[in-house]
C-alpha cells in the first residue's frame, strides 16, 4: 500500500472537516477523490502532505508511519517522492516560468545540467516551452496552471497529488491537463485527483473515492460504484415496423426489468452492469433496427442517488482567474 | 552541503521575488529620494524666486527676539508662510475661524508645539514642515554645539543658521548642519523601518500562502527556508536604503560625517529590527494586509514621535520613546556625524541589536506555535 490514512478525525471548532476517513491508495493507481464544495478533500490532502494536523487517525506513506505533526514535518526522505499541486495557484508570479520549475528543482535537490535537462522537459510536456522566460503573471489562467502542475512535478515524485487542478480554465489547457495526467500515471506515477467533475474523474481514474461532509460514501471502480448504488440502466431501440411479440422476446433476456413499447420505440430497463444490450440487439435482428441509445449511469446520477444532492450546485462553482 | 545549496536556491529566488515587485521597489527606493530631496531642500535657495507660490497663513505665538522667531523670519522662510505674531489664545481664535492653517509654539523646553485641525490640509502639511525643518536643524545644530568646546565657534554657527540656512562652510572648516542633513537622517531611518513590509511579503509569499504549502511540502529544512528568506529580504531592505543613502551622499551632498561605517552598521540595526517586527506581526495577525498596515501604522507613529515636534506630555512614557529603535538609531547616527558621547553611542547601539535579538526570539516562538 502506497498510502494508508486510517479513521482520521479533523475538527474546525464546531465543524468536522472530516469524519473518520479511511483512504488507501495502491502502487501506480489513479484515485479520484470526488466531492462537492466542503466535503473535505483539500483537508485531507492538507494532512495526508503533512501540512496539518489531524485531531485523530493514523497515516502511513510508502509503508511508513509518518506520525501526525502538521507544518510540513515530515521527513525529507518522504517529501522527496510527493508531489504536490495546490487548489490555488502557487507560483513566484514575477519569476519566470523557468526560473519557478528551476527553484522548486533545486529545493528537491537537483542540480546543473539534469536541473536544465528536467525543466526544459517539463516545459516540453506541459506546452510552455515558448514561454518558459516569460513571468506566470502574464500568463492565461489554463498555462498558470500547468506551470503550477510543472513545480510539482520537477522531482518527480512517486506520488502526485492534484487538487482541482482543472478549477476555471479553458477546455483545450483542461484537455492538455487531463492527458499529462493520464500519461504520467502510464509511465508508473500513482496519482490522486481530487476534482467536482465528474467526467475528469471517469476518464482518468481507475478508481475513486466519493466523498461528503468529510466522509467517504462510496469507493470503487466507476462501474462499481454504479452497480452498487444505481440498480437500473436504460436502453432505447427504435424499430421499423415493431410488434408486440418483441417485446415478449426482449423481457426474456437476462437482467432485463421491465420493457414497454411506445410508437416505434421500445424502452428497456434493464440491471446495471449486466452487459446484455448485444443480446438484446440479437433478438431483435429480424426487424430493421433504427436506432439504439444505451444510457449508463454517470457518477453525477450515483452522487445524487447517495446524497440527493448534485455535485457541483449551480455554475462551475470555481475560481474565476 | 545540501543545506548549503538550499539556502542560496531559496536566497537567489527570494532575492529576485523583492526586486521585482514594482510597488516595493518605488515606495521604497524612489519615494524616499524624491521625499529628502523636496522636504531637504524646500527652504533652501534651489528654489528658484519667481516659483508661483500663495504663502500659508500661520500663526506665531513665541517669544520676541528667540531663536525661533528670527528663523521664522528669514527670507527664504517667508517665501512660504505668511506669519502673523500673536499671543497663544489669539492664535487659537484664528485657528478656529480657519484664518491659519497651524499655530507654531515654542515649549519651555524650545521644543516646537504644533497645533492643527485634525483634519489638517496640504497647507497645514507644508507649514508643518517648515516649522519641522526648523527643529531638525536645531537639533542637528545640538549635535554639533554639545561637543565643541569653542564657545566662539558657537556662535559663528549660530550666526549662520540663523542668517542663512542653506549649505555653507564655516572659517573653521565645519559643515554647517542644514535641514537636508537631518531630514536625510530622519527619512533613511524610516524608510528602513518600513522596508520590513518586504519581510512580510515575502514571508507570507513563501510560508503561509498556497505557495507556502509548496515549500512546506518540499524537502527543505525550516531553519534553511527561513534563514534564506530573511537574507534576502534583509538585504533586499538594505540595499534600498543604501540606494537612498548613496543618492543624499553624491546627489544631494548630505552630510554623513567621517564615521560612515558606524552610520551603516546603525542602519542597518535598524533594517534588521524592522524585519524581526514585521515578521512577528505577520505571525500575530496572520493576515498578510492586516499585518502591512499595522507595520505601517506603528512605524509612521514612531517616526512621528522620534522626530519631536510633536510635544505630547506623555509624562514617564516620553522617557520610553527616548528609547525607542528609532530614537537610538537617531542619537548613534547624529553621534556618528557630529560628534556625540562615545559611552552613550556604543550603549545605544547595544540596545538596538538586542531590541532586534529579542524580536527575532519572540518572532520564533511565535512562529513554532503558528506553523504547529
Ligand atoms: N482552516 C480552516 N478553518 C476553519 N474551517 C476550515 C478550514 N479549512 C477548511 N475548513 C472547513 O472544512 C470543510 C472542508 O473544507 P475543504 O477545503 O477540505 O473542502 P473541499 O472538499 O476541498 O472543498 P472545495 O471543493 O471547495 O475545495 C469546509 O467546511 C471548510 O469550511
Ligand atoms: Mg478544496
Amino acid at each position: 500500500m502506497l498510502l494508508e490514512m486510517n479513521d482520521t478525525v479533523k475538527r474546525y471548532r464546531a465543524l468536522t472537516a472530516l469524519d473518520h476517513l479511511s483512504l488507501r491508495i495502491q502502487p501506480g493507481e489513479t484515485l479520484g477523490l470526488l466531492g462537492p464544495n466542503g466535503a473535505g478533500k483539500t483537508t485531507a490532502i492538507r494532512i495526508l502532505t503533512g501540512l496539518t494536523k489531524a485531531d485523530a487517525g493514523e497515516l502511513r506513506l510508502f509503508g511508513k508511519n509518518v506520525g501526525n505533526k502538521g507544518g510540513g514535518a515530515f521527513p525529507a526522505s518522504v517529501k522527496r517522492r510527493i508531489g504536490l499541486v495546490p487548489q490555488d495557484l502557487a507560483l513566484y508570479e514575477t519569476l519566470s516560468a523557468r526560473e519557478n520549475l528551476e527553484y522548486f528543482g533545486k529545493l528537491y535537490g537537483i542540480y546543473g545540467a539534469e536541473l536544465k535537462k528536467r525543466v526544459d522537459e517539463t516545459l516540453e510536456v506541459l506546452g510552455l516551452s515558448d514561454v518558459g522566460k516569460k513571468v506566470p503573471k502574464k500568463f492565461s489562467g489554463g498555462m498558470k496552471r500547468r506551470l503550477n502542475i510543472g513545480c510539482a512535478i520537477i522531482h518527480k515524485p512517486e506520488l502526485l497529488i492534484l487538487d482541482e487542478p482543472t478549477v476555471g480554465i479553458d477546455p483545450q489547457s483542461r484537455n492538455h491537463i487531463l492527458d499529462f495526467v493520464d500519461e504520467i500515471n502510464r509511465q508508473g506515477t500513482t496519482v490522486l485527483y481530487t476534482s467536482h467533475y465528474m467526467e475528469e474523474v471517469e476518464r482518468l481514474c481507475s478508481r475513486v473515492c466519493i466523498m461528503d461532509a468529510g466522509r467517504v460514501i462510496a469507493d470503487g471502480t466507476v462501474g462499481q460504484i454504479a452497480k452498487s448504488t444505481i440498480f437500473e440502466e436504460m436502453i432505447t431501440l427504435k424499430i421499423k415496423e415493431p410488434s408486440p411479440s418483441l417485446t415478449e422476446s426482449i423481457k426474456k433476456v437476462q437482467g432485463v426489468i421491465n420493457c414497454t413499447l411506445e410508437g416505434k420505440k421500445f424502452t428497456i430497463t434493464s440491471a446495471v452492469g449486466s452487459g446484455n444490450l448485444p443480446r438484446i440487439l440479437e433478438v431483435a435482428t429480424p426487424y430493421t433496427i433504427l436506432g439504439v441509445s444505451a444510457q449508463s449511469a454517470t457518477l453525477e446520477d450515483v452522487f445524487l442517488a447517495l446524497t440527493g444532492k448534485r455535485l457541483r450546485d449551480g455554475m462551475d462553482g470555481g475560481e474565476a482567474s | 552541503m545540501t543545506n548549503l545549496r538550499q539556502f542560496s536556491a531559496v536566497f537567489i529566488a527570494s532575492f529576485k521575488y523583492c526586486w521585482r515587485n514594482p510597488v516595493a521597489v518605488a515606495v521604497l527606493t524612489a519615494f524616499p529620494i524624491l521625499i529628502i530631496f523636496v522636504l531637504g531642500n524646500a527652504l533652501s535657495s534651489y528654489m528658484s524666486p519667481d516659483y508661483d507660490f500663495e504663502p500659508i497663513p500661520v500663526a506665531v505665538a513665541v517669544a520676541e527676539e528667540s531663536g525661533l522667531q528670527i528663523f521664522l523670519q528669514n527670507e527664504e522662510v517667508l517665501k512660504f508662510l505668511d506669519l502673523t505674531f500673536t499671543d497663544a489664545k489669539t492664535a487659537l481664535e484664528l485657528l478656529e475661524n480657519d484664518d491659519v492653517t497651524i499655530i507654531i509654539e515654542e515649549g519651555e523646553d524650545g521644543k516646537l508645539i504644533v497645533t492643527r485641525p485634525r483634519t489638517a490640509g496640504m497647507n497645514a502639511q507644508i507649514a508643518t514642515s517648515v516649522a519641522d525643518s526648523y527643529m531638525q536643524t536645531s537639533k542637528a545644530m545640538e549635535y554639533a554645539i554639545i561637543n565643541s568646546s569653542d564657545f566662539h565657534e558657537i556662535t559663528e554657527l549660530m550666526q549662520i543658521l540663523n542668517a542663512d540656512i542653506s549649505v555653507t562652510e564655516t572659517p573653521l572648516g565645519k559643515r554647517v548642519p542644514s535641514a537636508i542633513d537631518y531630514y536625510a537622517v530622519t527619512m533613511l531611518v524610516m524608510i528602513l523601518l518600513y522596508t520590513g513590509m518586504n519581510g512580510i511579503e515575502l514571508f507570507n509569499k513563501s510560508m503561509f500562502s498556497e505557495t507556502g504549502e509548496r515549500m512546506l511540502t518540499a524537502p527543505v529544512s525550516k531553519p534553511v527556508l527561513i534563514s534564506g528568506l530573511l537574507s534576502a529580504t534583509t538585504l533586499t531592505s538594505y540595499l534600498q536604503g543604501l540606494i537612498t543613502f548613496l543618492f543624499s551622499y553624491f546627489v544631494y551632498g548630505v552630510y554623513w560625517g567621517e564615521r560612515i561605517p558606524l552610520v551603516l552598521l546603525t542602519l542597518f540595526g535598524v533594517t534588521l529590527f524592522s524585519q524581526a517586527v514585521c515578521i512577528f506581526l505577520l505571525l500575530l495577525i496572520k493576515n498578510h494586509n492586516a499585518a502591512m498596515g499595522a507595520a505601517q501604522g506603528i512605524f509612521w507613529t514612531s517616526t512621528f514621535v522620534a522626530g519631536g515636534y510633536v510635544k505630547i506630555d506623555f509624562g514617564a512614557v516620553q522617557q520610553v520613546f527616548d528609547y525607542s529603535p528609532n530614537s537610538l538609531a537617531h542619537t548613534v547616527i547624529f553621534g556618528a556625524i557630529f560628534g556625540g558621547n562615545e559611552s552613550k553611542m556604543t550603549f545605544d547601539l547595544c540596545l538596538l541589536f538586542a531590541y532586534t535579538a529579542v524580536m527575532f526570539v519572540i518572532t520564533f516562538l511565535l512562529g513554532k506555535r503558528r506553523l504547529a
